[in-house]
């Protein structure tokens, strides 16, 4: 039975079907050999100012140290899990393109093709940007602020052409145009996160390659939406680990694949210890973010 | 209160091209698709710039003849990584993927912060293959706070490939084939060493990197000479172009990438060139017009024409300093 298996799988990998590197046994990864797409996912590590507990969204601030050591294990992880991405996306802030450049360093794989995008910054926060988190129950109520942070349609209050925080202002916009009044709700940062995985994220996928996405919390929370088909409720209370790295296995149309010790409701599968990434969701989920 | 449908339509768009088949988004966009695409036909150098004015697109002060030209000049950047962990060892390194040691990432936030000191701004960089490369300007963009713009990577950029000899020590190599032959291995301008075999680790075609390279292209060996040559097409079909559209380019590469294009921008002879030592990690500034010539630099230190930035008389002790050493 053993040469058996062993020569269809030869067979299989032959005609170009992927054969998972994770098979631990022969009968195991031949029901592995069905076309299947690699993503994986980081969520950046702690930034500095999540430290000093400010509304971040767009500004562009550095990782904590901390988060740099988050960032170093998720490479790690991901090295020692055999998975080689062969191409990168990221969003157009440092603290995920810092992430990406580590995993990168700790995969060896520095030398892929990265592709920065606009469409996987964080989500925007409006005028509230650059505002101490405390402030601003203070000054709007706990209620305001939580429908704010924590509704999936309810974006803060807008920032125009005069304000710091408006696209408009940071050079590193310059090719897009952005309305004169500028905010995002979660609903928002999924409706230009989801066109743009569609366009030039998938495609490459298809193609079979293995893709990393180094991005933040909202738009990682926006893809997984789409991804696990999770309803808006759930979505805005998901908490998605920083530096944890998730994998998804996604068949020909991008739908994923059920993995063993994936925790609902997403169907990706996260590296690293279990038990100690449970306690994390748990425990953020009582957290300010 | 903001929504997507009071986004006012972008006039100059390209048309995105959605993914036709069901997916598990099975999403339609009420945003125009063409929100956030980059318009085609847009130049940046003619978009009024809001951030503050950098060094890199005023004038300079120069005594050239004509002032037109200074109008349309562009600045291009160069820098050559600092020490690998193969230098410390002594081994001929190539298209190894040595890293950067200590010294090197201490030369690389150095060449950084000159250029940070400059005022420096980048809308593009290209970069090698080689993590000793890619890494010196990961550092650059770091120090400059510019870690969001495109970077190339391209194989056109690599070290010279350094055939059968790499991972030798250079010594044992010199003791093996003669001091004299190594000599011409090491500084002829169109004499390749022994080439490498074709199941050794070296040859690019064991390697994933290389996957979508031509395999005529791949190398078993290279000159001075024939690393021009696979160079310059990257630079006439790519870095030029984006140059003269306006892009303020730095390239973070080799040493013999970088006397390849140097060679080319300062029409230096063959002889000249394989005598020609790039200090590691200083950035080289070139002035070019509009047809990508060498507008002289007065701080020059020939046969160079761009000029070096920091200390020029380190910078020439570097350069006579490099010349007594292996590489």
């Amino acid at each position: 039975m053993f040469a058996a298996a062993r020569s269809a799988l030869f067979a299989a990998s032959r005609n170009g079907a992927r054969v998972s590197p994770n098979a631990r046994s022969l009968p195991a990864a031949l029901f592995q050999t069905a076309d299947k797409h690699t993503l994986v996912l980081v969520r950046h590590g702690e930034s500095t100012w999540n430290l000093e507990n400010k509304f971040t969204g767009w500004v562009d601030v550095p990782l904590s140290p901390k988060g740099h050591e988050e960032v170093i294990e998720a490479g790690r992880l991901i090295r020692d899990s055999g998975l080689l991405p062969d191409v990168a996306f990221t969003s157009l802030q440092k603290r995920a393109i810092r992430t990406l450049w580590h995993v990168l360093e700790e995969t060896d794989r520095m030398w892929i093709p990265v592709t920065k995008a606009w469409q996987l910054n964080e989500r925007h926060y409006g005028a509230l940007q650059g505002l101490d988190k405390q402030e601003t129950v203070d000054k709007y109520g706990k209620d305001q602020v939580l429908i704010w942070r924590r509704s999936y349609d309810v974006p803060p209050p807008v920032v125009d052409r005069s304000s710091e925080h408006h696209p408009g202002n940071d050079p590193r916009y310059a090719g897009f145009d952005f309305p004169d009044e500028w905010t995002e709700s979660l609903k928002t940062t999924l409706e230009r996160v989801a066109p743009y995985f569609e366009e030039n994220i998938a495609p490459v996928l298809k193609s079979g390659k293995t893709v990393i996405i180094a991005a933040h919390g909202n738009s990682l929370r926006a893809l997984v939406k789409g991804l696990d088909g999770i309803g808006e409720d759930v979505i805005a209370e998901l908490n998605i680990p920083t530096g944890t790295p998730l994998v998804y296995e996604l068949d020909d149309d991008m739908r994923p694949i059920p993995q063993e010790g994936s925790f609902g409701p997403l169907n990706g599968r996260y590296l690293g210890d279990q038990d100690a990434i449970r306690a994390r969701i748990e425990g953020v989920k009582n957290q300010t973010k | 209160m903001m929504t997507p449908s009071s986004l006012p339509v972008v006039l100059m768009a390209v048309a995105a091209v959605v993914a036709s088949s069901p997916t598990a988004f099975g999403f339609v966009s009420p945003v125009p698709a063409s929100v956030g695409v980059v318009p085609d036909g847009i130049r940046p150098s003619l978009r009024p710039r809001s951030s503050s004015p950098s060094k890199a697109s005023s004038t300079t002060t120069i005594t050239t003849t004509t002032t037109t030209t200074m109008l349309n000049s562009h600045k291009l950047v160069l820098i050559r990584h600092g020490e690998s962990t193969w230098n410390d060892l002594n081994i001929f390194t190539g298209w190894a993927d040595a890293s950067l040691n200590e010294r090197g990432i201490s030369e690389a936030s150095q060449g950084g912060r000159l250029l940070r000191e400059g005022g420096y701004v980048f809308d593009v960089a290209y970069t090698s293959v080689l993590k000793r490369a890619i890494k010196t300007l990961w550092i650059v963009l770091e120090e400059l706070d510019l870690m969001y713009i495109p970077i190339v990577n391209t194989w056109r950029l690599n070290e010279r490939h350094y055939g059968g000899l790499q991972g030798l020590n250079k010594q044992e190599t010199v003791d093996k084939h003669g001091k004299e032959q190594v000599l011409v291995w090491r500084r002829s301008y169109d004499v390749p060493p022994p080439e490498c075999d074709k199941s050794s680790e070296y040859y690019p075609g064991n390697d994933p990197r290389y996957a979508n390279v031509d395999a005529s292209d791949l190398p078993l060996a290279e000159s001075l000479k024939t690393t021009g040559e696979r160079f310059m097409p990257v630079w006439e079909d790519e870095i030029g172009p984006a140059i003269r559209d306006g892009k303020r380019v730095i390239i973070a590469a080799h040493g013999n990438t970088l006397r390849a294009l140097v060679k080319h921008l300062d029409d230096i002879s063959e002889d000249e060139i394989t005598g020609l030592n790039i200090p590691t990690g200083v950035p080289l500034v070139y002035e070019l017009d509009d047809d990508l010539r060498v507008i002289p630099n007065p701080n020059a230190i020939a046969p160079l024409r761009g000029m070096y930035l920091g200390d020029l008389e380190d910078v020439r002790a570097r350069i006579a300093g490099v010349a007594n050493q292996t590489k």
